[in-house]
């Protein structure tokens, strides 16, 4: 279905950009050597694929290494970038556990069902809305008394705006969709295609509210944090209880009363895994389920023991919830994913700014209009894997300046016009001139600044150097700071390319709210940092 | 179609893990050397493999047991005659299967087996019970009505239908009992021969015209639940985490299981379907290694009281059982008075079910 995985390319890039942004990233992934890394397998390190948002599992994890001598190597993934990963065998010998929260989506596909096994629940928490007081108190919500009907109404009526992962990429943002459509449906049983078809239109009013998207949920909370003016997050009861206590967001954790879906984070081993790690594995899920580690899990993270004897962390609301079944058909899944991403949500303008100066002549250019080509993808390409319905996408190559602005708009009823236009003039680009980073991303704002349309605005930085011409980073800045507030909601996504200055774009990322990627890896690292942003955008 | 069906189970299955449980050499009772004894068995028991006591009391008899899990449906495709002692799936079809294909001679031996059973919190059992679906013997166990809970299901009823659900949010849509894959997993197809048998007029099933009856039924009872476990540990820990469907299908032992290690289970109550199956774990031996493991478990005190440990009832007159649980009857209904077991339909028959079912 979605953007094909570019393998190692992908896993290391992934592990890369924790390491570098240490947004989502733990200790480990920090410490990780990165591109290059010895990747083999070592008696009592078990290599795992694990969902970003399980980083604040290391203290109880560095507990399992003292009590079992089991250490995890933790790389950071999206639920449904792992699936793909291990169905297309890619995994194999290279991860021996994948830990994610929800093997759901996993098993649908058959060509990851064959390669794991032992799936061990270790803990779970329900995907859950966390509200703004002063929001709960303008609408008059009862919070446990809220349902995905009432969250609709507030959308619609112009009360309520929020923040959720996208679907495609990240595991929070599918469950939310997946509990929505049955809230919105009314459908009273496992999700079907004539269910989501009736929801259509409450869906794609209730995605007018979304105002920020995210490929991972850890990222979501920090932008979440720094936007202040959207009213709500969804994401999972840990998360929005995390934040209250470490950033005292404030937020009232609301499960809609119409049912949730919840994660329950298996610990699952990879068939391919070496017998001794195997063995390592059942050490590891026998230490966490043991009462001290679910009493150590739950107090640390708010999420929800699996054991009796052990009692969920105060905060956790002990009321029960319906839990909606997530679809039983690979079709009925996909087919609520190509709506969401083609037709419910609000439509992405985005603009890559893109270094064509001297230096990226030979191979870098090359592959970077490989990588442009793979990203656009054609008419025939599976959701998540080509530019999306109703998307505007502009190119703006630049070099001692802006050398042209070529923007196109995927028009449902003649995709490929778009899609064909955006791979030519990624064909035609050419090297050539000095580096004019900040003047071209001023452009870019202002590019997007006439459009004054309803959609998820991005810019995506791509430079192989320095900046050696025009304006300069200060003036960069005061120009960024001078923005009216929807222009400085648009983020700036650079990539670490070739000889660029990591401090430069690290700064250009965190003024803008944006977040950097590395693609000074592998030969595919630079399609892989692209393809990861869409989920960003 | 079942060579097919055998293709979809090797497939998914392939490669369970392999638990090396390697005797602790610590205790040097034994002066005989051991005899590494290998086997593939269903997931529920590798827990009582491990279970330290086990290896030593296996130990002390000579045995060092290496087990590889292995869904039970799928262990033809996976084990070797040359490198595998035993085969010990859940019930006894698939145990009949692998003891005709590789021609064993004598019996197959059942050293413990387990009913299956439905897990609900008291909110939803007594809305069951208000209405008709199941009965009470005090607040932790009960009796589900089969029947009754099978036309519900037919007519697609949600709980909000039911009386006595208001005020209880969990309690709303389709009244169904979360079970596993019945194409990968032995209690998930269990659950269709139960249900099955009590569709198909107290018979079992065992012909195409009978497949045919009840599929429309079966088929209900799977497509709504979505997405499905592949194993009956994933559904009992949500349910224990306080999450997940109000109705789940488990093994007895499973409960049984927390309840010896005195896990506090607040309002859980065991509902035993008025039609089930019993899990006849089966051990089919390949050679006299494999016998002996299999009389040893069978017979011996020691490991029958460890089987008890984890929640099995032991073969024969099970003491060892009704003496351990005792304290729990509130939750066990140790003499299973009141339970009829319906017999399980022939592999064939069943995997047609399955499939039927999942399609």
């Amino acid at each position: 279905m979605r953007r094909k995985l570019t393998g190692t390319a992908m896993a290391v890039a992934l592990l890369a950009v924790a390491a570098c942004t240490g947004g989502s990233g733990g200790d480990d992934a920090a410490k990780d050597p990165g591109p290059g890394a010895d990747t083999s397998y070592h008696k009592g390190t078990l290599r795992v694929l694990a969902s970003s948002e399980l980083s604040d599992m290391q203290g109880v994890l560095d507990q399992a290494e003292q009590k079992t001598g089991v250490k995890v190597r933790p790389t950071w993934t999206g639920t449904l970038d792992a699936a793909e990963l291990i169905a297309s065998g890619k995994a194999d010998g290279k991860y021996d556990a994948v830990w994610l929260s929800s093997n759901d989506y996993l098993r649908l596909d058959p060509g990851a069902g064959e390669r794991i096994t032992n799936e061990t629940p270790i803990m779970s928490s329900p995907v859950a809305l966390g509200v703004k007081a002063a929001t709960v108190q303008r609408l008059g919500w009862q919070p446990d008394q809220v349902t995905w009907s009432q969250v609709h109404q507030a959308v619609v009526a112009g009360k309520l705006t929020y923040g959720m992962t996208d679907p495609v990429r990240s595991n929070s943002g599918f469950s939310a969709l997946i509990s929505v459509a049955s809230g919105l449906s009314g459908a009273q049983s496992a999700l079907t295609d004539a269910d989501v078809n009736r929801a259509k239109g409450k869906l794609k009013e209730f995605f007018t509210g979304q105002k920020l998207t995210s490929g991972s949920s850890g990222w979501l909370a920090t932008a979440y944090t720094r936007r202040g003016s959207v009213d709500a997050l969804v994401n999972y009861e840990s998360v929005l209880l995390s934040m209250n206590r470490d950033s005292n967001t404030g937020l009232t954790v609301i499960r809609p009363k119409d049912g949730v879906v919840t994660a329950d984070y298996p610990f699952t081993l990879l068939t391919s895994a070496p017998q001794d790690a195997r063995e390592s594995g059942q050490a590891l899920t026998s230490y966490l389920r043991s009462p001290e580690a679910q009493q150590a899990l739950t107090e640390q993270t708010f999420r929800r023991p699996v054991v009796p004897s052990v009692r969920p962390a105060a905060g956790l609301a002990t009321d029960k919830r319906r839990e909606l079944p997530f679809p039983g058909s690979r079709s009925v899944a996909d087919g609520l994913l190509n709506s969401y991403e083609n037709q419910l949500r609000r439509p992405s303008r985005t603009v890559y700014v893109l270094d064509t100066s001297g230096s990226m002549k030979g191979e870098r250019l090359a592959r970077l209009k490989d990588a442009l080509a793979g990203l656009t993808g054609t008419d025939e390409s599976a959701t998540g894997e080509r530019f999306r319905d109703r998307e505007e996408v502009t190119l703006m190559p630049f070099g001692s300046d802006v050398k042209q602005v070529r923007t196109h708009t995927v028009d449902p009823g003649n995709r490929a016009a778009a899609l064909d236009g955006i791979r030519a003039d990624a064909k035609g680009l050419s090297a050539s001139g000095n580096t004019a980073i900040y003047s071209s991303l001023r452009e870019a704002y202002s590019h997007l600044g006439g459009g004054g349309s309803d959609a998820f605005t991005s810019i995506v930085l791509m430079t192989d150097g320095e900046n050696t011409a025009g304006s300069k980073a200060v003036e960069f800045d005061s120009f960024y700071a001078g923005l009216p507030e929807d222009g400085r909601a648009t983020p700036v996504f650079p990539i670490l390319f070739g000889d660029s200055d990591r401090a430069e774009l690290e700064h250009i990322a965190q003024i803008t709210g944006g977040r950097l990627f590395d693609a000074t890896g592998g030969p595919e690292s630079l399609d892989g940092a692209f393809e990861e942003i869409r989920g960003y955008q | 179609m079942k060579r097919i069906v055998g293709i979809i189970l090797a497939v998914l299955l392939i490669g369970g893990v392999i638990t090396a449980v390697v005797a602790g050499r610590e205790s040097q009772v034994s002066d005989t050397a051991t005899k590494t004894v290998r086997g593939v068995i269903g997931s529920e028991k590798a827990e009582f493999f491990a279970d330290p006591d086990v290896i030593k009391a296996l130990d002390e008899h000579g045995f060092t047991v290496k087990t590889e899990t292995s869904g039970s449906w799928a262990m033809e495709e996976q084990l070797t005659l040359e490198e595998t002692d035993f085969a010990f799936p859940s019930s006894t079809a698939p145990a009949d299967e692998l003891a005709k294909k590789f021609k064993v001679p004598g019996t197959p031996l059942r050293p413990f087996y387990s009913p299956l059973v439905v897990v609900a919190h008291r909110a939803a059992a007594q809305v069951l019970a208000d209405n008709g679906l199941a009965t009470l013997d005090g607040k932790s166990r009960g009796t589900l009505r089969m029947g009754p809970y099978l036309d519900a299901a037919a007519e697609q009823r949600t709980w909000q239908q039911l009386k006595g659900t208001a005020g209880h949010a969990e309690l709303t849509g389709t009244v169904f009992i979360t079970s596993t894959d019945p194409m990968t997993s032995n209690s998930g197809a269990l659950y269709l021969a139960a249900a099955s048998f009590v569709a198909n007029g107290g018979k079992v099933v065992g012909d195409k015209k009978a497949v045919d009856q009840t599929a429309p039924l079966l088929k209900q009872l799977t497509v709504v639940q979505g997405s499905q476990q592949p194993s009956s540990d994933a559904p009992f820990r949500d349910f224990i985490s306080g999450v997940g469907n109000p109705l789940v299908l488990v093994y007895e032992s499973q409960v049984a299981s927390v309840l010896l290690q005195k896990q506090e289970v607040g309002d859980l109550v065991v509902l035993y379907p008025d039609t089930t199956v019993n899990s006849d774990h089966t051990l089919v031996p390949f050679n006299e290694n494999g016998r002996a493991l299999g009389d040893l478990l069978t017979t011996d005190k020691r490991l029958r009281e460890l089987a008890v440990r984890h929640g099995f009832r032991p073969q024969g007159a099970a003491a060892e059982f009704t003496a351990a649980t005792a304290p729990y009857q509130d939750f066990l209904n140790q003499t299973l008075t009141g339970v009829r077991q319906a017999p399980v339909p022939t592999t064939e028959w069943l995997h047609a079910m399955a499939q039927r079912a999942r399609s």
